[in-house]
């Protein structure tokens, strides 16, 4: 009974947490169109309800009933399974993201590596799509994206022991509970190298501007994803806006405190206690993905093998010294 | 300066400037014009889709055949059929391919008689070619909706008369061609039916 009972519970809980998702990512697309289009000086979508609003919705719409063309000479079986393959990748990794105190799904002792280690199994469905499509474009996408991931991911996860050796924990809830012991109540201050690689990663790992190169609409077409279309390609989409979410809500947890605030603001301003914690962590989530957008009206495409250099030869050695830097501090303090 | 390049480059100032830029941006006021909902005011000597000037008095094109419009085009998109009957040239047929026009108005120009406008008219965008090679009753045609849109009483095509050469050396019908009363077609039509 007891078991049944946290079955269902959890069941619920994906759902809702899937509906929230699914809305703030549809909403992502339409801010992110918003805000290049004001850095570019222009409007935006304005036609669809108020301000375009509604936009997001026409766009399910449409992509959903747009013609599913499937090439002829394509693996058929893994072409169809390799947008799934990363969207659950993307999906997944929000069962162990904790939003407020105790609200998460999953409050696993190793949230963290699963985190890591699931967000680079989307790789999978982008490598796969790039082979079973049969065109070299894609699979050079899908190449570009595989050594990318591999380069970057390896940043990703040294930039985050610093995190882990801070807090002692690779739980998401103890990490953020360990930031607001501290009197500043965030990791970002004492690791701000590991911060500074952290977010270099998260663009790359999630094949963002100005790292987007297994897209580069200007060498390979569209990369990975050319033969795809309708609500195929909107699961690719879907899967990378996730992506975007994922590493914003690390960043927030691991080194923002999540939905904490420093322990001195609130001693200042005692009403500032009232808030509730979802709503600091939704904001600190919005700035990481304001922070995408405004990359990515910013700064113009990195070339492959200037990506690959700054990779290794850059974040890694700075993700290394950090470590050491945080062991010493750690040792004696 | 050495020294400054370094720090520059560790604490990528470069890309926090662009950042900065690009941020306000992001807060300035946008120009961009929402097309079908509103519409820039269109400039003196626009030029637009092709029309051949209704003559108000007879009601039929003012073109006499003379070819200096074929012979001037750049694009040799206009094509005219004459014929010689009683001792003058009859245009029958005046076809302006507007697929091919590059809208340099030099036909405009060159018209002795002002026989031809290219309208402020530009939203004829078709999904076929054929529609955009207009024969002499479609480009009448153009005119009249073209005219039937006119704010004014009046219309006077600035390339009627090219500034640049000394009036003297325009056609005599050129140096005396005045405004068109738009008015007056309708009035004259009127009086034809009674
Ligand atoms: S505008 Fe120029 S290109 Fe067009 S028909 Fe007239 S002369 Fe030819
Ligand atoms: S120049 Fe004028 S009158 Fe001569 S053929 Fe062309 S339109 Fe007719």
């Amino acid at each position: 009974m007891d078991t049944l009972h946290i079955i269902v519970i959890t069941i619920l809980k994906t759902a809702i947490y899937f509906g929230i998702l699914m809305l703030h990512v549809a909403y992502a697309t339409y801010a992110e169109r918003k805000v290049i289009g004001h850095i570019q000086l222009r409007l935006g979508p304005m036609v669809v309800g108020p301000h375009g609003l509604l936009q997001p919705i026409a766009d399910v719409v449409k992509l959903i009933f747009k013609e599913d063309v499937i090439p002829i000479k394509v693996d058929r079986t893994i072409f169809k399974v390799a947008p799934l393959i990363s969207l659950t990748a993307a999906l997944s990794t929000f069962a162990v993201i904790p939003v407020n105190k105790n609200w998460v799904i999953a409050d696993i002792n190793v949230g963290l590596l699963y985190v890591i280690g699931i967000a680079g199994i989307g790789t999978y469905g982008i490598i796969f799509a790039g082979w079973s499509s049969n065109s070299k474009y894609a699979f050079l996408g899908g190449l570009r994206s595989a050594a990318q991931m591999i380069s970057y991911e390896v940043a990703l996860g040294l930039s985050l022991v610093g995190v882990i050796l801070m807090a002692e924990s690779f739980n998401l809830t103890e990490i953020v509970n360990k930031q607001s012991e501290y009197w500043y109540g965030m990791f970002l201050f004492p690791q701000i190298i590991g911060y500074f690689v952290f977010v270099v990663a998260m663009l790359a790992e999630t094949n963002r501007l100005p790292f987007d190169l297994p897209e580069a609409e200007t060498e390979l077409v569209a990369g990975y994803f050319v033969e795809y279309s309708g609500i195929r390609f909107s699961l690719f989409y879907l899967a990378e806006y996730l992506a975007m979410f994922c590493m914003s809500a690390l960043a927030t947890i691991c080194f923002w405190g999540g939905w904490t605030i420093p322990p001195i603001l609130i001693k200042n301003l005692p009403f500032l206690e009232f808030v509730p914690g979802v709503v600091w962590f939704l904001l600190k989530v919005y700035f990481h993905i304001f922070l995408f957008f405004w990359l990515r009206g910013t700064l113009p495409r990195y070339r492959y093998d200037q990506l690959m250099a700054i990779g290794w030869k850059i974040l890694i050695p700075l993700a290394l010294v950090n470590i050491m830097i945080t062991s010493i501090f750690k040792y004696y303090s | 300066m050495r020294v400054r390049d370094i720090i520059d480059k560790i604490f990528l100032i470069e890309i926090f400037k662009g950042l900065l830029l690009t941020l306000k941006m992001l807060f300035s006021k946008s120009v961009t014009i929402q097309y079908p909902f509103e519409r820039r005011k269109i400039h003196d000597g626009f030029r637009g889709k092709h029309a051949l000037v209704r003559d108000p008095f007879t009601g039929d094109g003012k073109c006499i055949g003379c070819m200096r419009c074929t012979t001037v085009c750049p694009s040799r998109c206009i094509y005219i059929k004459r014929e010689k009957t009683e001792n003058r040239m009859v245009v029958t047929d005046y076809v302006i391919d507007a697929s091919r026009c590059i809208f340099c108005a030099y036909c405009v120009e060159a018209c002795p008689v002002c026989a031809l406008v290219l309208t402020e008219d530009f939203e004829y965008s078709s999904y076929t070619r054929k529609s955009l090679i207009f024969d002499k009753e479609q480009l009448l045609k153009n005119w009249d909706e073209f005219v039937s849109k006119w704010p004014h009483d009046f219309y006077f095509n600035k390339f009627w008369q090219p500034p640049g050469i000394d009036p003297s050396r325009w056609p005599k019908t050129k140096r005396e061609q005045k405004p068109i009363p738009i008015k007056r077609v309708i009035e004259i039509e009127k009086e034809k039916d009674e």
